[in-house]
């Protein structure tokens, strides 16, 4: 995977530091266009921290991140994501004092037509009947499944060419958890590059193509779903 | 006492009211996108007024006469030069200090506050006297009983909703509006949606510092008088106002900024010697609803902050 080239997001020699524990050390990693990658990691091994990296909030000390052609690297996070980079960040991030419509509204600001606009937001309702049915109500004061649905919505609303997605089945009931798995398959057929930053091994691997092990801030091991979820590294960076 | 001195003082109120408003609109903005107090708010209104009052001097010397045209010119070189002060000191000044402490912010504009105030004291000629300040808007009245309602404060009112309304549309129907609430819920993933940060942090200095030359404006419309020291009475009751208010939230700030002058009223009518001591009466009340109310009458903030 050393050429990589289409709109692959190429992560090289990327080193971060700063303020928190979390750290990246010399990270490398391909996301193949098309496909799903995972990362998989603990607590604190660097999995935020290589989104923050990516998205330009943390830029890196030292390393490169290329998307598309495009040197992603101390970019502003608004012209990383004018590159095509969408992220449905740890927590969901709903913004609670704006309407559901609103917040899907958000997804799309750099998007200047109305008309396409309008599109993406019946695209979202169709996936999501219940959000349609609560367009008004405050983000704030719906359930945890509901601002998923919210978060993901607005992550489509911005037509990414790249979705990075961290820790989509934290604090959510185990019947969501697959839902949500099966929306990133369905998500990623639709022709969505996807990178998944999880902790929830199994099903992560089973609907990815490829997958990266972080632990403390280093990548210890990648491969095919099938091998990783046989190689000690990942029982270790979880259990070890 | 008689219908027509209250109908006065309501009056007065209402105006004084309006202009505490708009001041403190602007403290509640900049929270809000930056979490920071902007100290110097009230100088820049200072200079707003000034600004006016030299162009005002400038299209007489050009023999520019008509007073509709040197008001309407008045307003956008003050408005004009104020949004862009306030935007060059929010990217020279405040960016900049992002990650120090928030009270490096605070000392840094109080300096700029000052350097301000003095500049206008020091360089604008004899600017350590009060100016006259031109009467530009009609002054015709209509009697209603013991009362004098003056066309020109009607005007200055109605003006002054308007701007308060217009904002309004700005931050409730438009996408530079959604994005400035935005940011005041969740900076960072405001960023990851897309939207220039830094942009609309001087977007949102430069409409705040405009709406404080606004008021200036007024004030000097209101008064027929200015001098160097009117930002900085302004600015401290702009920012109690938006203080007891809710900072954060624009409504508060709104209602902060008429309370005040209510109050300031209701001192100046019930309280002997009048008005000597209207200012102390309100702002003990402000101390008072500030230790009932620690985070504002309308608290903005508080419930995000779990």
């Amino acid at each position: 995977m050393s050429e990589a080239s289409g709109d692959s997001l190429v992560v090289d020699g990327v080193s971060t530091a700063y303020d928190r524990a979390d750290v990246l050390d010399n990270v490398s990693l391909t996301a193949a266009a098309g496909a799903i990658t995972c990362l998989l990691g603990s607590n604190g091994s660097g999995k935020t921290t290589l989104i923050r990296s990516i998205l330009g909030l943390t830029p890196p000390n030292k390393g490169h991140i290329r998307f598309a052609g495009v040197d992603l690297t101390g970019l502003p996070t608004h012209r990383v994501v004018a590159a095509g980079v969408a992220c449905i960040p740890e927590g969901r991030r709903v913004f609670p004092k704006f309407t559901v419509e609103e917040n899907l509204r958000m997804g799309a600001y750099q998007e200047s037509s109305g008309s396409v606009i309008a599109e993406r937001l019946e695209r979202v309702y169709r996936i999501f009947p219940r959000l349609a049915e609560r367009r008004q109500q405050l983000a704030g004061t719906m359930s945890g499944g509901e601002q998923a649905m919210i978060s993901i919505g607005r992550g489509l609303m911005q037509a990414p060419k790249l979705l990075l997605i961290d820790e989509p089945s934290l604090g959510l009931a185990p019947i969501l958890v697959q839902e949500n798995f099966k929306l990133i398959r369905r998500i990623n057929e639709e022709g969505i590059t996807v990178f998944l930053v999880e902790q929830n091994v199994h099903q992560t691997l089973a609907i990815s193509d490829y997958g990266y092990v972080l632990a403390k801030g280093r990548v210890v091991a990648q491969g095919t779903p099938e091998a990783l979820g046989k190689t000690k590294e990942v029982h270790e960076a979880y259990f070890g | 006492m008689d219908l027509g001195l209250l109908a006065q003082y309501v009056m007065n109120g209402l105006m004084l009211g309006m202009m505490y408003a708009l001041v403190a609109v602007g403290f509640t903005l900049f929270f809000g996108v930056l979490d920071i107090i902007k100290f110097s708010h009230g100088d820049v209104l200072t200079v707003g007024a000034f600004t006016a009052l030299a162009t005002f001097i400038a299209l007489s010397a050009l023999g520019i006469e008509s007073s509709v045209v040197q008001l309407l010119v008045m307003l956008l070189a003050a408005i004009g030069a104020m949004a862009f002060l306030g935007a060059v000191i929010a990217r020279a000044f405040v960016l900049p200090l992002r990650s120090a402490p928030p009270l490096n912010t605070l000392l840094i504009t109080l300096m700029i506050g000052t350097v301000l105030r003095e500049m206008v004291r020091l360089f604008y000629p004899d600017g350590a006297n009060p100016k006259p300040f031109p009467r530009l808007l009609p002054a015709d009245s209509v009697n209603l009983g013991g009362f004098n309602l003056r066309l020109d404060n009607v005007i200055l009112l109605v003006a002054g909703a308007l701007v308060i309304v217009c904002l309004q549309l700005v931050l409730n129907k438009t996408k530079l509006g959604l994005a400035i609430r935005a940011v005041a819920q969740d900076e960072e993933t405001t960023k990851i949606m897309g939207v220039n940060f830094n942009r609309i942090v001087l977007v949102t200095f430069a409409i705040g510092s405009g709406l404080a030359a606004f008021a200036g404006v007024m004030n000097g419309l209101y008064y027929n008088e200015i001098n160097f020291g009117i930002g900085l009475y302004l600015g401290v009751v702009g920012f109690s106002a938006a203080i007891i208010g809710g900072l954060g939230n624009i409504y508060g700030a709104i209602l902060g900024g008429f309370l005040f002058a209510a109050l300031q009223t209701i001192g100046a009518v019930s309280l002997p010697f009048a008005s000597a001591y209207k200012d102390v009466f309100a702002f003990a009340v402000v101390i008072a609803i500030m230790a009932w109310r620690p985070t504002g009458l309308i608290p903005e903030k508080t419930s995000e902050r779990v």
